[in-house]
């Protein structure tokens, strides 16, 4: 027997896929309202709201996730992708620290479902410090030197074990998106309402002189105007080369700003860290190693590119050849 | 890139040669070879040409025989497709977690001296047998150690665990290893009068410190360092049994934080400064091929058994040629070197010499001899 109330508060698991299945969840107007409902919530405030819980809003619940995925998938949209997965996430995470007390054994199956392996000590869990890494964020909280780290397994609280399910919630249902299939009208017209509200912040003020910028920097802009998440390092590319070609520091922070998960603050605190260190362009083939580089330019490092010998003598080797 | 056809020495001709005979019948045993990014170098660059992808064994072979390299290095990485260009198009699997350990900066230069490689083999122990089998918990038939060839030694650590771990969680591993961001008030709170701290049988920096510093407490200057009143052994015992529970006060100690600060710092638990936090971060990095020869140096970067580690010493054990003579002339003042236990020079600029083949590959390698 599905526990319906589980399923209701952790829909992404595959004992709620398994009651969807199985009860032929209804595709009916509310639902698709509701689902889009959701949506407008985690793209406006990266939540979304918990039902209260009775029977009938529970297997609402699953429903309406099941048809907000399909809307998601619809839109097919980086940006809605990872601000759902995140609000998706953030919800899960407000289940588990309230279930912890009622319903531990919930807690327990979203751990084990996630293939997290967290071991009950005295004090806190034991985790694999792959499992460790892979799900916190690096930052002073987390960083591992201060950590008690044995047997390869680190100690985290009660609080952290929650963090960590989260972020593996969050990954989960963000790889996972968007789905592939025929979707019926409702939801692609649901979809396109929803596309509408995505924020479109690629400002063309952007565009000045990017003709002149390297490939590996016009697709990093690209996708950020496109709302496609760029890793870490590639911002602190696209950031070092903006500050060596001479960008003031309030372009470049609005150039970031479609980031799904920008903010300014830090941003801003990057690029007044390159710009005071004089950090210099790191070669082609260093970026190339961070795996940015998107064509052969040969120009030997990015800030090269404008002035590249390299263009011209490729013309000039061109010419000879049909002469 | 310049393509100006490079004219050979005689030296690079006569290196390159042996090197070939070498690879005809040496032990590769690369582990997937044909998902690996190999690296080629010669006289001028330790990698002149690199995307070098290989089918099998079978073909690394017969390349490294024809193309006969002074420098193999290939990827910590597997790729679907190794060869291809730019990177992204090689398509990442995954990769091996890889250590690189130098010996420090020294008068001994490129002829490094024994002192130097003994220590930097030490150090290499150390990151085994205190951090990545206790700490990290892997187990030493997923640990391999190689000579790398020259100063140092290289640990790759091939495990499903770390194998899909991103740059930034590589980094965060190398930085545990060398105590980079390690808080030393993250270790101790105070709580009225008393002062709690890390308890021996805790993982971490604070039970290394804990037990480390345990460990010290019979030492007589050690103890009077932080109380006088820890002469007496009753005292001792009783400041160890509250240790071991994670009281750090028991018996009033003045400036007490500042005393276990400084023990802390002095005790250099941590690998500060040992390894490469770049190289273990760079989930692309092209490395010294386990059982190849080093240009620089002529030796082999041989696989050593941690069993085996104590005992290696590379001017015996990583000699890759053990028979024939050669000729040559000095081009510089070498200092007095040993292999496989003979000693050689000191020599003066311009002395001629004939030598056992692997010290002349040595000092021809290190540039500081020609051949006569
Ligand atoms: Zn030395």
């Amino acid at each position: 027997m599905a526990d319906l109330l589980f399923c209701s508060h952790y829909p992404f698991t595959q004992q709620a896929k398994e009651y969807a299945a199985q009860h032929r969840l209804e595709l009916s107007d509310s639902i698709v309202e509701k689902a889009e409902a959701r949506l407008q919530d985690a793209l406006a405030s990266g939540r979304i709201k918990k039902a209260a819980d009775l029977p009938s809003a529970q297997e609402e619940e699953i429903a309406i996730y099941a048809v907000a995925r399909m809307v998601v998938s619809a839109a097919n949209n980086r940006y809605l992708i990872r601000r759902y997965a995140l609000a998706e996430a953030k919800r899960a995470g407000e289940y588990l620290s309230s279930d912890l007390s009622s319903h531990p054994e919930y807690v327990e199956a979203v751990a084990g479902e996630l293939g997290l392996k967290f071991e009950k000590q005295q004090e806190g869990f034991l985790i694999p410090f792959a499992q460790y890494l892979l799900f916190t964020p690096r930052s002073v909280d987390y960083k591992l030197s201060n950590r008690e780290l044995a047997a390869g397994k680190v100690r985290v609280g009660k609080q952290e074990r929650i963090r960590i399910l989260e972020e593996a919630v969050r990954k989960r249902i963000e790889s996972s998106l968007p789905m592939k299939a025929d979707f019926p009208q409702s939801i692609s017209l649901a979809a396109a309402r929803i596309s509408a509200l995505i924020p479109r912040l690629e400002a063309q003020a952007v565009r000045i002189g990017q003709e002149n910028y390297p490939p590996c920097i016009r697709k990093l802009l690209e996708d950020l105007s496109l709302n496609i998440n760029v890793p870490h390092t590639g911002r602190v590319v696209l950031a070092m080369y903006l500050v060596n070609a001479g960008l003031p520091d309030d372009k470049i922070v609005e150039l970031f700003r479609p980031a799904p998960d920008f903010s300014e603050k830090t941003t801003r605190y990057q690029v007044e860290h390159i710009r005071k260190h004089k950090y210099r362009m790191p070669s082609c083939s260093t970026v190339d190693g961070y795996g940015l580089c998107v064509a052969e330019c040969r120009c030997g490092n990015p800030m090269n590119y404008k002035e590249s010998v390299h263009g011209r003598r490729l013309k000039e080797l061109e010419k000879e050849r049909k002469a | 890139m310049s393509m100006a056809v490079h004219q050979a020495s005689k030296e690079e001709e006569f290196l390159r040669k042996l090197f070939s005979g070498f690879y005809t019948s040496c032990q590769l045993g690369v582990s997937k070879p044909q998902q690996r990014e190999f690296g080629f170098g010669g006289w001028e660059k330790k990698i002149e040409f690199r995307h070098i992808g290989v089918k099998g064994e079978a073909e690394l072979r017969a390349r490294l025989v024809s193309d006969a390299p002074l420098y193999v290095s290939y990827s910590v990485a597997y790729y679907e497709f190794p060869a291809a260009r730019p990177m992204v198009k090689k398509n990442w699997l995954g990769a091996d977690l890889v250590f690189d350990l130098d010996a420090p900066a020294h008068s001994c230069g490129k002829f490094t001296c024994g002192q130097c490689l003994a220590q930097v083999k030490r150090e290499t122990i150390q990151l085994v047998e205190e951090f990545l089998v206790p700490d990290f918990g892997f187990s030493q038939s997923e640990i391999s150690v190689n000579f790398s060839g020259s100063r140092g030694y290289h640990v790759h650590v091939v495990s499903d665990a770390v194998e899909q771990l991103d740059r930034e969680a590589r980094r965060e591993i190398a930085d545990y290893i060398t105590g980079t961001g390690l808080q030393f008030d993250k270790l101790f709170w105070e709580e009225g009068k008393k002062l709690f701290g890390p308890r021996p049988s805790q993982g971490g920096f604070g039970g290394k410190f804990a037990r480390s510093f345990l460990a010290r407490l019979e030492d007589g200057s050690f103890a009077l360092s932080i109380s006088r009143s820890l002469k007496d052994p009753a005292i001792r015992q009783k400041m160890r049994r509250a240790i071991e529970e994670g009281n750090w006060d028991p018996i009033g100690i003045a400036n007490r934080k500042k005393k276990f600060q400084e023990k802390f710092s002095s005790m250099m638990l941590s690998l500060s400064g040992r390894i490469d936090s770049n190289v273990t971060a760079d989930t692309s990095k092209l490395i010294r091929m386990p059982g190849s020869l080093h240009g620089g140096s002529g030796l082999l970067a041989k696989k050593v058994s941690m069993a085996g580690l104590e005992k290696f010493h590379p001017m015996e054990d990583a000699i890759a040629f053990s028979s024939g003579e050669a000729k040559v002339k000095m081009g510089e003042p070498v200092p007095r070197f040993s292999v496989k236990g003979e000693e050689f020079g000191p020599f003066e600029a311009g002395e001629t010499r004939e030598l056992p083949l692997a010290a002349a590959v040595y000092l021809l390698c290190k540039k500081a001899a020609v051949l006569e």
